[in-house]
């Protein structure tokens, strides 16, 4: 489980934002999480919780939005994966093998080159602060 | 009190691959070749890797990365070959990163090293979205972790550049199928090539030595 060093350089980078701009608290931590990337977000939401204990993003919300995988095809077709149609037509329960038996190119049925669903992005944070400009 | 919103758009992944980018550059103006030697807990990383020492360390000159929870087993036993030996403790870290490579870079005598062998922490999750600079990435699982495991472990045999079966002659005592798991990781990854290999059958170690070699040899025409 890598979830906690990850967690700490998550806290760190929202750390550093934050006390660039003068925050006070940490309401909101949004994360962007790619469907093929191999980290929890419950596991990263509960270090990162025990990170921030005694710091300003204490009480802060962490957000995970999941982002599913995008494909690129050498026939030119550019998109991400339906993920309807995955939930309709795999045999698989697990969804990482779902995602993965899923890369065809939906237009030209060859394999597509993976293009976007491993990343994991501090998207953006709210925060409290006291002045007034 | 006021409220803001802060963009960031900070990639934890790509903060790695910047290093990563910055490992490989380094390597290749040095005219290194570089495998991330990637597997399960008794794959049988280790024993490849030595397997590829003993044969390319009369013709090359050959550096260890040897990452692990507790590094200094497995760097000891490429010690007693003879080459340069860095081991990585990451403690509790499931995955070697870019930037303990970055750091044991700094160990190396890159001048003198043709072939850096990274034998990165036995797991198939992690490493995978951690790249280190590597040339080569591969992966090796053995017929004793079930001809189940690669489908289990999807990400891993995806991105390899070259994938390696390992202990293929015990396949028959744990009631395997060797063929089954190469098929399924040829379902996972058509183009990837796929080795069977067994510590008793020197032909296949000389399979596994001469995609090494390729890639050394690619390296100093560059």
């Amino acid at each position: 489980m890598h979830e906690l060093s990850i967690a700490c350089e998550i806290f760190e980078q929202v750390m550093a934002t934050a006390t660039e701009h003068g925050a006070t608290e940490v309401k909101h931590v949004t994360l962007q999480m790619g469907r093929l990337s191999h980290t929890n977000p419950e596991q990263l939401s509960f270090c990162f919780k025990a990170i921030a204990e005694e710091s300003i993003a204490k009480d802060a919300d962490f957000i995970v939005e999941m982002v599913p995988p995008s494909l690129e095809c050498e026939c030119g077709y550019t998109g991400t994966i339906d993920e309807k149609q995955i939930r309709e037509s795999c045999q698989f329960k697990s969804e990482l093998l779902a995602y993965v038996a899923a890369m065809e190119c939906p237009i030209c049925g060859k394999e597509a080159n993976i293009t976007g669903g491993r990343e994991l992005i501090i998207k953006s944070i709210e925060i409290e602060t006291e002045n007034q400009d | 009190m006021l409220m803001h919103v802060i963009h960031m758009e900070h990639d934890v992944y790509k903060a790695n691959d910047k290093v990563a980018e910055k490992n490989k550059k380094r390597l290749d103006k040095h005219q290194v070749f570089s495998v991330n030697v990637m597997g399960a807990i008794g794959s049988g990383k280790t024993t490849l890797i030595e397997e590829a020492i003993r044969q390319l360390k009369e013709k090359y000159k050959i550096a260890v990365i040897a990452g692990d929870v507790i590094a200094e087993m497995d760097s000891s036993r490429f010690r007693k070959l003879d080459v340069p030996t860095v081991p990585v403790n990451t403690g509790k870290e499931c995955h070697l990163d870019a930037k303990l490579v970055e750091k044991a870079l700094d160990e190396i005598d890159l001048n003198n090293t043709d072939l850096l062998l990274i034998e990165n922490v036995g797991n198939l999750i992690c490493p995978v979205d951690f790249k280190l600079g590597e040339h080569l990435r591969v992966v090796i699982v053995s017929v004793t972790e079930g001809d189940d495991i690669i489908l289990k472990h999807p990400m891993i045999f995806k991105t390899a550049d070259l994938a390696v079966i390992n202990k293929v002659d015990i396949a028959h005592a744990v009631d395997v199928e060797a063929e089954k798991m190469r098929d399924d990781i040829l379902s996972l990854n058509p183009k990837v090539p796929v080795i069977l290999t067994s510590k008793h059958d020197w032909e296949s170690l000389e399979t596994w030595i001469s995609f090494i070699e390729l890639g050394i040899k690619e390296a100093q025409k560059k």
